[in-house]
């Protein structure tokens, strides 16, 4: 081959190559969302016939799992909408799918609905990945109570009716009671008790949500208790207060499962080392699981929620429906049966899926309240009104990767 | 350029165009799988395509975590290398096994060829149940999750080296295998008549002749290795993190400007892979059955 013929070859592919990725990267801009495309909530009903909604969910639950195909998208299929569920490991990959298409420019996007709250919403807020305002058109939206704090800003971040409440959570620790006799009643104590008996703590590594969570707690602990934490981020209050916690996870560090060399990834897998009997505490976000694990055996029998003098931290969880969605009708018609009274009794039973539900249960109907006051109570599980005792809000969502960054290298590479 | 071409003569202009036709569909999806993939990955780690707001020119995403990314390197290289090498070996002497057509060769190639038909995703869960600390190996032996070493999520990385080791080397066992099976097996018999011994025959008759086939099995193996994510996650330790999940942890991270840094770090993937590929033509020229 001749130099001059190979550099033309050359020359032709660059151009190929050049103009794939003009093609790739030309169209970027995001698409700017269609406020008032529906008059009334008739308008959406009727748009939403025959849509197919796309709600892309943490796929590890099989309890949710099961209630989205077996009992919601049957409900929703009353209206004309066809609910297909997509399981993702982590929420960031939902809005990854929603980012990626958007850089793509896609208007019809493929993803309807969103199970999500804390940091991803407000990452996809800050980057006008939400449709917002919509959440004021849903008929059941009346069942919520408009001044609770849980539904009115997420992690710090105002809700702006961008997203429609689903679920409440609470952070809760449980324990093998047959191993520890006398279980401590607050964080800090559960961090000495961790001290005394080495080998049979751990907790997830952030940026893991569960990981994460617990991070925020001891982070509550060391700082003095829940109030002693600003809310809204700033860089003095993380200079101020972090210090500590490092020091104290530090501390912690050689007298964990495996002496701190490595951590569960994440909540299923501490959850395994619970179920080995290797260590005898784990932590959920979704303590509705422990009733089904327990009863069939990967928990010990003996399992049970450890509740804090000071309290753990409780949020609301939400659906969130991106700005490209190509079934946005069918998506608000969704999240509206969601958040209907039955709906939401069906989601609390332990055996659905044990979720707590989002509304003002005081402020329901006579015949709507009987659906909550008739649910069955857990072996393993206390009322929602026990487990969220003394509970505290969310730090602002800010606060969430500073922490996960800061554990890395203040903790993990120590 | 010694590619070996079946025809040694320049070929006429038609001939030309057809073989270029024919290439076409071929090169036209590579050039827009590897150049669209490959090259929307090197816009975005240079922050040419951010997620939101204006493009921003620079290196940022390479120097933003400099610890992180030589330690993810460091463990990503090692990793690989020590995997591949357990596989050439274990490979070789399989496939001297399977052609020597003695009563174990047929086992051997039964196990090589079902080995490679299982998924890394499978293979990486069945050793994690297998070496696992209360794992099936640890309770068959009787031995307590404490008094076990760590090959799941351990310093060495135990667990990960094994089954990346005994996926690849079946894959280098039947390539290894193929080569044999030509005439180098006369050429062997050869050599034995002349009164060669098993030692001299695989030192200066097998191993000679085999080369490159061991080459490039083992380049694909170490560069499968270099980019594997889920055998390492699945199996490795929280830190250091290898290049592909320190590559995934920084996609999936909610801040925005991590995406361009993970972007980075495939890119950084990319180029050691490409390197890799690069030294094993090198050497491959070197080669005695090469030339």
């Amino acid at each position: 081959m001749t130099p001059l013929r190979h550099r033309r070859r050359l020359a032709a592919i660059t151009v190929a190559a050049a103009s794939a990725l003009f093609a790739l990267a030309g169209c970027a801009a995001p698409a700017a969302p269609d406020t008032a495309e529906f008059a009334d909530w008739d308008a959406v009903l009727s748009a939403a016939k025959g849509q197919t909604v796309q709600l892309w969910m943490y796929g590890g639950d099989d309890q949710g799992n099961a209630y989205i195909d077996d009992v919601l998208a049957p409900a929703v299929a009353e209206y004309g909408v066809t609910l297909e569920r997509v399981p993702v490991t982590d929420t960031r990959d939902a809005l990854n799918r929603v980012f990626t298409e958007l850089q793509a420019g896609r208007e019809d996007g493929s993803v309807d609905l969103v199970w999500v709250n804390g940091d991803n919403f407000r990452t996809g807020k800050e980057a006008g990945a939400w449709r917002c305002g919509w959440t004021g058109m849903l008929p059941s939206m009346a069942n919520t109570s408009a001044d609770d704090p849980l539904l009115q800003s997420d992690f710090g971040t105002p809700v702006d009716g961008c997203e429609a409440p689903w679920h409440k959570a609470q952070f809760t620790l449980a324990y093998n009671a047959e191993a520890i006799p006398d279980p401590p009643t607050t964080l800090a104590g559960v961090l000495d008790w961790a001290d005394a008996h080495p080998g049979r703590f751990t907790y997830p590594a952030p940026p893991d949500f569960t990981g994460s969570v617990f991070v925020r707690e001891a982070l509550a602990s060391v700082s003095g208790g829940a109030d002693e934490v600003p809310t809204a981020f700033s860089q003095d209050a993380f200079d101020e207060l972090t210090p500590a916690l490092w020091s104290r996870l530090d501390t912690l560090a050689p007298n964990l499962w495996r002496g701190g060399d490595t951590y569960p990834a994440n909540e299923t897998e501490l959850g395994q080392l619970f179920a080995d009997r290797q260590v005898d505490m784990t932590m959920t976000y979704g303590p509705a699981t422990l009733t089904g694990l327990v009863a069939d055996g990967t928990y010990p029998a003996q399992t049970k929620v450890l509740t804090l003098e000071d309290g753990t931290v409780g949020n609301a969880s939400f659906l969130g429906l991106p700005v490209n969605s190509d079934a946005a009708a069918g998506a608000m018609v969704v999240a509206n049966v969601a958040l209907s009274a039955e709906q939401q009794a069906k989601k609390a039973e332990p055996d659905v899926w044990g979720q707590f539900p989002v509304l003002d249960l005081n402020a329901l109907s006579a015949e709507d309240r009987a659906l909550f006051d008739a649910l069955p109570v857990s072996p393993v599980v206390p009322p929602y009104d026990e487990l969220s005792r003394n509970a505290h809000g969310e730090l602002a969502a800010e606060w969430v990767p500073a922490l996960d960054d800061g554990w890395r290298q203040n903790v993990l590479s120590r | 350029m010694t590619w070996a071409p079946v025809a040694r003569r320049a070929g006429s202009p038609r001939e030309k165009l057809r073989g270029a036709l024919l290439v076409l569909p071929a090169a036209v999806l590579s050039l827009v799988v590897l150049g669209g993939g490959i090259g929307a990955t090197a816009l975005q780690a240079f922050g040419l395509l951010p997620v939101v707001g204006r493009p921003t020119p620079g290196v940022e995403a390479f120097t933003a975590r400099p610890g992180e990314l030589f330690a993810a390197v460091g463990v990503s290289l090692s990793v690989a290398a020590v995997s591949t090498v357990l596989a050439v070996v274990i490979g070789t002497l399989a496939a001297i096994v399977i052609v020597s057509r003695t009563r174990s060769s047929r086992a051997v190639a039964a196990l090589g060829t079902l080995t490679v038909t299982i998924p890394h995703l499978i293979a990486a869960a069945t050793v994690g149940l297998l070496l696992s600390d209360a794992g099936v190996l640890p309770r068959l032996l009787g031995i307590p999750p404490e008094a076990w070493a760590p090959w799941v999520g351990g310093p060495l990385w135990g667990a990960a080296i094994v089954e990346l080791a005994w996926k690849e080397s079946a894959f280098i066992a039947l390539i290894v295998t193929g080569t044999l099976a030509t005439r180098i097996q006369t050429y062997d018999e050869t050599a034995a008549l002349l009164g060669a011994g098993r030692a001299q025959r695989f030192r200066h008759v097998l191993l000679p002749l085999t080369a490159p086939t061991i080459l490039i099995g083992a380049a694909i193996s170490f560069v499968y290795a270099l980019g594997s994510y889920e055998v390492l996650w699945l199996l490795g330790r929280t830190s250091p993190e290898p290049l592909p999940v320190l590559a995934v942890r920084l996609f999936q991270g909610v801040s925005l400007d991590s995406r361009p840094e993970a972007a980075a770090v495939a890119l950084v993937t990319s180029v050691l892979a490409l390197a890799a590929v690069a030294l094993t033509f090198a050497a491959l020229r070197r080669t005695a059955a090469w030339r």
